[in-house]
Formats: C-alpha cells, structure tokens, sequence
C-alpha cells in the first residue's frame, strides 16, 4: 500500500508545499517545530482541508486531484485520524465512542459493540467501556481514542502529538502501547511530532517539515547525524555550517573558513559536535588545525555538561565539563579560542 | 464578591438600585395582592380559563416546534457555512426582536391574508385559512419567537468545536449522521434554553397574534389576550388577574429552568 500526495496550500501565513511519498511498512514520523504545517498537512490528506493545487493518491486511488476536480470527501477516504485534542464524543461511552465508525458504516449496534469492545480489551481499556471521556485520564482517553481509529480498519492512519497531552509518567507507557499496536500493520502510519524521542522510539522514517517545506527525509540516524536545516540540526545537538568546500577547505557563507578533510566540493554543509570543541584562553599551538577567536555569549548548564554559546566569526556551541569551565574562568563576554580538528568536522553536500 | 471596604458601593448609587428593584417588584406585589386566593380555584377550574390556558399551550408548544424545524437549520447554515450575505440573514432573523409585534401582525396579514397571493392559493387549493385561524395565531407566536432559537442555538453552535464534526467524518460519518449524531447532542444544552425561551416568548405573544389572528375564544384567544379581554374588555378585573397570575407562574418556571445559564450562582 503507497500514499504518493502532492500538496500545495495556504492557511494564514504559511505556505505548505510538500511531496510526500509513504508505504505501509514502517511508521514515518513527520517532525517539525510548531507551526511549520504538520497538522495541516495531515488534515489535507484527511480530506478536512482541500489542497489548492496538487494530487493526492493512496493505494491506487486517486482521493484528490485539482487537476481533473476529483476530491472524495472525508468519509468515504478510509483515513483515520487521531487528532491531538482527541475530540471523544463527550455524550458517548467509550465504548459507543469506539463503535461510531462501524456504525456509521451500517455495521448492527450489537455487533459494533462487541467489537469496540474487544478493541478496548485489546488496549487494556475495557473496564472503562462504559465511562464517559471526561471521567478519564490523558493515557485513558489516548488509547479509547486509538481504538475507536483502528477499529474503522482505515488504510491510512494520521496520528498527530498522540503524547502531546498526556503526562510524563504516563507517557512510557503510552509509547509502549502505540509500537506494539501499530506495528506491523498493513496500513500507512503517519505521526506528527515535535518530539524528536517519539520519532526516535516509534518511526523508521523521518520527514522533517519546516515552514510548510518537507527539507529532508530518512532514517532518524540519517537526519540526526547529517541534518540538513538550523531546527535538525539543534534537534541533534549539533553546530551546522553552510558554505562551499574545495581542496579541504570550507568557506563559510557567513564568513570565515574552515581546514577539513574529505572530497567533497562545491556547496556543503558541515557539523561539528559541540564536544569536539575545544576552549583555550590563549591561542593554542599543535595539531588542532582550525582556531576560530569568540566571545561567550552564555553558558547553560545541562548536569555534568555545560554548553557554552560562543560569539564570533564563526557562531558556535562547545560543551565543556564544569570542570574545565572552571579551569578556563570561563564567563559571559570573556575571550576564548575555539580549537576544531579538521576530523572533527563532518562535510557532506548541501 | 469582593467583601470588605469595596463590598459598599457608594450611595449614589445604592438608591437608585434599589428603586430599580422596587420598580420590577412593586408591581408584582400588587399582582399577588390583588389574587383573589379564596375563589382561585374555582376561577382555575372554569370554562374560560381552562380554555385559554389550553389554547396557549398548544399554540404556544406548536410555535415553539415550528421555530425547531425551521430556527436550527438556519441557526446551522448560519454558524457554519460561508454563505454570501450572511450578515443580512442574521439582520433580518434578529429583526422580530426589536419589530413591535403589532407591525409583525400586521406584515403576516399582509403576506398571508386572504387577498394575498399565497393566501388565495392557500384557500383554493386546500381551503386553508390562516388570518383569525388557530394556525394564524400559532404563526404569529412563531414568527416572533423563533429569533430567540435561533440566536441562541447559533451561539451554542458556535462554541461547539467543529473538530468533533471533522473527527466523525474521518470514522465514515456523513454529514447527516454527523448533524444528528454529534453536533445536535453538543447543542443540546443551547437547544434546550433557547427552545424555552422562545416558548417564554410564544406565550406571552400578543401584538402579532391579535393583529394577525384576532381574539376569539377558543380559537385564537390565548391566555394574553383572554386577560386583556376580561381586563379592559368586560371589566372582569379578577379573571384578568388570575390569568396573569398563571402566566407569571409559567415564566417564574421558565426563568427557574434556566437558572444556572442567566442567574449567576455566587452571592
């Protein structure tokens, strides 16, 4: 089963304009910071939002295309959606929440009941069959909203934030029950996230999307180690540079250059781990072959590791032990050397 | 309510404030006073009474289920669809509000009367008549009753989260099953308050009613009209109380209903 859409619209201030291709065997996980058009990429191929130009195709059939005028409505799509405010019917049980979408579907009462309630027991929910969403808990009303999803047997499933409103504690969990009840299934699995542990713990694919432009897909170890945008690369904790390289140099876009290794040429884009960064109060001498002078702009303090903002020609993070910070005197507006070795840094084509 | 130093408002204007409320209460102390306790049974019990009171409920009920079937379809399409010249609509929905009643009467007469064109297709085709006809007094009462559901049922509409409509179409709902299944128990709350005040509304009719469907008892002579009748009419003063006297009963019944949407529960 494949999902090929092609979506252009506009809501507000955003342009999403995303290609978007996925199969069924393996969640793909769209991250993003908020209000880069996650959501309503997901209520376009739910058919809640009408795209304004593009295609949108899943297994073999074409559900929107502005080209012919073809837009099947919502109903009739076989997508499930499991919206981020959940949006349980506050007048039904759990139970009825869950047998809706057979009903809707002409399916008996007595027979849809039967099976919510067996989709209940299946997420551990069914001694709640008969509560009311409001008497329920985050995790609770998570998995009754799951149930009452899947139980429609939809070929696409849109999950959006499902751990969004759900406490910490109950968050392991919940995590534990989405793997095991969305694995393996005959059905495209898409989740909207801003969490890069949840899509480290439940995607194989990640499709990153930032101001309603998909800017890279993968593995979610492809895009951490090799992020391609600011947010990416912040998500992994790594220090991103743009520029053009040539006979093991970088020039940076912003000024400055770097010494590195590798073959790459012509537009690239470059990470440094913060760790392998190394502060100096005077200029070094020896092998690092890269010594940028900045000025700390900050220090955060994360446990045994601190990183340190530095100010310069060359903006950078290093993260030092506390130990270290306090050898250097390190401290806000202080000069420091920044010591990088050319195989440290990480380039690869832009 | 804040207690202490600022719990007194100055006296300036404490008083009128409290002739604000002997205003509204003197008058239904006179009401009370006047009640002629010792016959009021058998004042309840007569013919006339009985009569007026039934008419006013049937028509006033029916009213009130005319301004269902037609006040939250619209109260609908207004809230939700992006309808051209949808501010117009709501303008003239809300105008029965503010059109004095008499007017209201008058413009279904002259929409529906007898010489109109609708009145005479309505007379030649089925020897239906609506002026100084039951129906006629059951359309007045909802023609001024029914912006009432609709403004407010609209505003429940409002306030529902149209992600519950959007989530029932995802599970396979179509739109009708949508409306009858999850946006109508949403606003069932809103329905129920603004059917009753419609229904407050329809009672108390009038204007409309006397001018669009005369005043003949057990036809058109509702329990307003039978009061205004005996008051000024035939100078039974003591009916005219006793049938005011259910009246306020009826909308002291209502107001309790909708207590905890207009009456505020702190002190």
């Amino acid at each position: 089963m494949t999902l090929r859409a092609d979506v252009r619209l506009h809501r507000g201030d955003l342009e999403l304009v995303a290609h978007l291709e996925a199969d069924s065997s393996g969640i793909v996980a769209i991250l993003g910071p908020n209000g880069s058009g996650k959501t309503t990429l997901l209520r376009a191929l739910a058919g809640l939002l009408a795209v304004e130009a593009g295609r949108i195709e899943l297994d073999g059939e074409v559900l929107e295309n502005t080209a012919t005028g073809t837009w099947i409505a919502p109903e009739h799509r076989r997508v499930g959606m499991v919206f981020q405010s959940l949006l349980l019917f506050p007048q039904l049980s759990a139970l009825d929440n869950v047998a809706f979408g057979l009903r809707s579907r002409g399916v008996s009462a007595a027979q849809a009941r039967t099976q919510a309630y067996e989709w209940l027991e299946r997420l551990e929910m069914s001694a709640f069959a008969a509560s009311r969403p409001r008497t329920l808990s985050g995790g609770q009303a998570q998995r009754v909203a799951l149930a009452r999803a899947l139980i429609t047997e939809p070929r696409l499933l849109l999950l959006d934030e499902p751990l969004a409103a759900v406490d910490a504690s109950a968050r392991v969990e919940l995590r534990r029950t989405l793997r095991t009840q969305l694995a393996g299934q005959q059905r495209i699995r898409l989740l909207v996230t801003h969490d890069p542990v949840e899509a480290a713990a439940l995607a194989e694919r990640v499709v990153i999307l930032e101001a309603g432009h998909i800017v890279q897909q993968g593995s979610f170890r492809e895009v951490t180690e090799r992020p391609r945008s600011d947010w990416a690369a912040r998500m992994a904790g790594l220090n991103l540079l743009r520029g053009d390289a040539a006979h093991g140099c970088l020039r940076l876009t912003g000024g400055g250059e770097l010494t590195v290794l590798g073959e790459v040429s012509g537009p690239a884009l470059a990470t440094i781990h913060p760790r392998a960064i190394a502060l100096h109060r005077q200029q070094p001498s020896g092998s690092p072959r890269n010594v940028v002078r900045a000025v700390v702009a900050g220090i955060d303090h994360e446990g045994d590791r601190w990183r340190v903002r530095l100010q310069g020609r060359i903006p950078l993070v290093a993260e030092i032990t506390p130990a270290a910070a306090a050898e250097l005197k390190l401290a806000e507006g202080g000069d420091v050397f920044a010591a990088i070795k050319a195989t440290e840094v990480d380039v690869y084509p832009a | 309510m804040k207690k202490g130093v600022f719990g007194r408002p100055p006296l300036g204007l404490l008083v009128p404030a409290a002739v604000a409320v002997l205003f509204i209460a003197l008058p239904l102390i006179g009401l009370l006073t006047h009640v002629a306790w010792r016959d009021l049974a058998a004042e309840l019990g007569s013919d006339e009474v009985r009569t007026a009171l039934r008419l006013s409920l049937e028509c006033s009920l029916l009213a009130v289920v005319v301004a269902i079937i037609i006040g939250v379809p619209l109260a609908y399409v207004l809230a939700r669809s992006n309808l051209p010249g949808k501010g117009l609509i709501r303008a003239l929905v809300v105008l029965p509000l503010v059109l004095p009643p008499v007017v209201g009467g008058i413009a279904l007469q002259t929409a529906f009367g007898r010489s109109t064109p609708i009145g005479r297709v309505l007379y030649d085709g089925f020897g239906v008549t609506l002026p100084f006809s039951t129906a006629g007094a059951v359309m007045a009462e909802a023609f001024v009753a029914f912006p009432f559901l609709v403004i407010t049922v609209e505003a429940g509409l409002r306030q529902a989260d149209p992600g519950y409509e959007e989530v029932a179409a995802t599970l396979g709902a179509r739109p009708w099953r949508r409306f009858w299944r999850v946006t109508l128990p949403l606003i069932k709350p809103s329905l129920l308050a603004g059917a009753a005040l419609a229904w407050a509304r329809a009672l108390g009719e009038f204007g409309a009613t006397i001018t669009f469907a005369g005043s003949f008892p057990g036809t058109t002579q509702t329990l307003p009209l039978a009061a205004y009748a005996a008051f000024e009419g035939s100078g039974e003063v003591e009916r005219a109380i006793t049938l005011s006297l259910i009246l306020l009963a009826i909308s002291v019944a209502i107001l309790v209903g909708l207590r905890d949407r207009w009456l505020g529960t702190s002190t």
